[in-house]
């Protein structure tokens, strides 16, 4: 075995070490990979293929009739739209609020900031828990609109504390002179904080859209009227039926519960996971960055 | 006399740069508007696990009963059952996910095609933005005992069908496999961060005074991510008791409920389904308590052992 200086010297020499490295790394993308192509390979596989055990890696007997069956449902673009504008509204109404809160957080000379962020922080520890919460949202009136889908869970810490963070970091020079030059608060915010903070803006609005395009609890929880279901709630009661709501909550029994082929079924499940793999590479350069700031507290 | 010319004095002062700011106060309003009417508002709901909750009087209007809420709870066989499962299921993700990560994290940082490196990281960060209730199903289809994808594969390589979903023992398998399959690739983010911190000329002289590529791992690797190692492990222990609720209540079912049924999902079912507001509060608020403590100690712990706090 042959050793090259450690990420030094930039020459590159083939040792055994390193291909069994490359290899194991290989194998473990393929295991994390292999999923999402069995999710492929069975909504493009024909009928008769399916229910005879044969596909496992590639379709077999390629065909498209899962996918146009699935599109051909009025429910599922019902749940598209639905989905479509809770995660629109929802992402921009968290923004705003979360641009706010960890601006006017983030400027030192704001009095009563620590006691305002201590009241934030804390709920991060401590919380009512799931049953307050649902009479409070009962309570207001929102059960069963889509404003229960985003309006409870506006806010995130997590996504607070990363934009406080970075809104803290930024040169402070820049905000100085627009002063002089007689720039108010929300001047300052908007023409030389935002323009200086598009990666995290970038990074937040794809962690709170992914949230509310994934989330699916707020939906069983707060909404009842089938033409009202998400995306993620349609999707479960399509893939399991009834056969997971064991304690029998009225409301879910029976609707597009009907026996759906594997390949029916690995379709939906590309169909509602596709705008998310669409948009991913588009922001990955971002996230890594608000991982980092986030995990260093909190 | 100067003193209370002074105080009067800073007292202009503070008014003065509350005035100043009160746009920045603005933009804090409905902030505060949503903590304390989604988050404050609950808390004092949790008076309810003391109360014999009435729906037709509502929070304010429902009797004090003391602790017979919760008498009642620590009687229910249910209840400790659904306390050990979220231990076993958390323990279990935990013993598996966390090396995974570190050997992953390890592993990346040796690759120096920086191509591969990003497709890899690219692919191993992709399940974490996919939903539960989309894991789940794709779960479904790869492990069902009849015709899943996995039990295909073994039945032609000549073994015998697992009851991947059925069985207790593999349920709980199946959790941490699919845990860890959707967080594995995001955990090696911190870490790839602080290893890209490490002093590169560490290694050089290391090099040079002959350390093999191991000795390198075990002598300056490992102790320069150490600290970020042992505040992970704090952080994880320390949110032992809390589970969320979608990938036990998505991947359960009627057969391994009774180690799939932990403290979110039996919060859930006894609340919402059964309508027992008091007794599904006073179970949270336990849980909240339990945290809060095992937070404090963490916290504590993580001060003590000389690295920054966690809180």
């Amino acid at each position: 075995m042959s050793y090259n200086i450690y990420r030094y010297g930039r020459k590159k020499t083939i040792t055994i070490g390193s291909v069994i490295l490359y290899i194991i790394l290989t194998i473990t993308v393929f295991i994390c990979l292999y999923p999402f192509l069995n999710v492929l390979a069975y909504s493009l596989s024909g009928y008769n293929a399916v229910l005879s055990g044969k596909v496992t890696f590639y379709p077999i007997d390629f065909n498209l009739s899962a996918y146009k069956q699935i599109l051909g449902r009025t429910q599922i673009w019902v749940s598209m739209r639905t989905t479509v504008l809770v995660t629109l509204m929802g992402t921009a109404t968290s923004l705003v609020l979360t641009i706010f809160a960890s601006y006017a957080l983030s400027r030192n000379y704001l009095p009563g900031r620590g006691f305002f962020t201590g009241l934030i922080l804390f709920t991060m520890y401590f919380s009512g828990g799931i049953i307050p919460t649902f009479l409070v949202v009962k309570g207001l009136g929102l059960f069963d609109t889509l404003g229960a889908l985003f309006i409870p869970q506006a806010v995130n810490v997590f996504n607070f504390i990363v934009m406080r963070t970075f809104f803290r970091e930024l040169p402070k020079s820049l905000e100085e002179a627009a002063k002089i030059d007689g720039a108010s608060e929300m001047q300052v915010l908007m023409r030389v904080v935002l323009p200086l903070s598009l990666p995290i803006i970038a990074t937040i609005s794809l962690f709170y859209a992914v949230g509310y395009w994934n989330s699916y609890f707020d939906a069983l929880l707060y909404i009842q009227d089938p033409d009202k279901y998400t995306l993620q709630l349609r999707l479960r009661s399509l893939l399991f039926g009834e056969e997971l709501n064991v304690s029998g909550r009225t409301n879910l029994e029976g609707i597009g519960s009907e026996v759906m082929s594997q390949s029916l079924k690995m379709a939906t499940v590309a169909v509602s996971t596709i705008p998310i793999i669409v948009v991913y590479p588009w922001l990955q350069k971002y996230f890594v960055k608000g991982v980092m700031i986030g995990s260093i507290k909190g | 006399m100067e003193t209370a010319r002074r105080t009067r004095k800073n007292r202009r002062q503070l008014l003065r740069s509350i005035w100043n700011c009160r746009l920045l106060y603005l933009m804090l309003i409905p902030v505060l508007a949503y903590y304390i009417i989604f988050k404050y508002i609950p808390m004092y709901g949790v008076t309810i696990a003391f109360k014999n909750y009435n729906i037709f009087r509502g929070v304010l209007g429902s009797e004090w009963c003391g602790f017979d809420v919760f008498r009642k709870i620590f009687d229910s066989e249910n209840f400790w059952r659904s306390i050990r499962n979220t231990l076993i299921l958390n323990f279990a993700t935990l013993l598996a996910y966390f090396p995974l990560t570190i050997i992953l994290s390890l592993m990346l940082n040796e690759v120096s095609h920086a191509g591969f490196k990003k497709m890899s990281q690219s692919i191993l960060y992709l399940p974490h933005f996919v939903s539960w209730v989309v894991v789940a199903g794709i779960a479904t289809n790869l492990f069902t005992q009849q015709g899943g994808t996995v039990n295909l594969i073994l039945r032609s390589l000549g073994a015998d069908p697992i009851p991947f979903l059925s069985d207790n023992k593999w349920w709980i398998i199946t959790y941490v496999i699919c845990n860890v399959w959707k967080e594995v690739g995001w955990g090696t983010i911190i870490y790839l961060a602080a290893l890209s911190g490490v002093d590169e000329t560490l290694y050089e002289a290391a090099y040079l005074d002959g350390a093999t590529k191991f000795q390198r791992l075990v002598h300056i690797t490992l102790p320069s991510i150490k600290s970020v190692i042992v505040v992970m492990l704090i952080l994880h222990l320390s949110k032992m008791m809390t589970i969320g609720l979608d990938a036990p209540l998505l991947l359960g079912n009627d057969k391994v409920m009774s180690v799939s049924q932990v403290i979110s999902t039996y919060v859930y079912r006894l609340g919402i389904e059964n309508a027992k507001f008091s007794e599904a509060t006073a179970i949270g608020l336990f849980q909240s308590v339990v945290n809060v403590i095992i937070l404090l100690a963490a916290d504590k712990f993580t001060r003590m052992i000389g690295e920054e706090g966690i809180i």
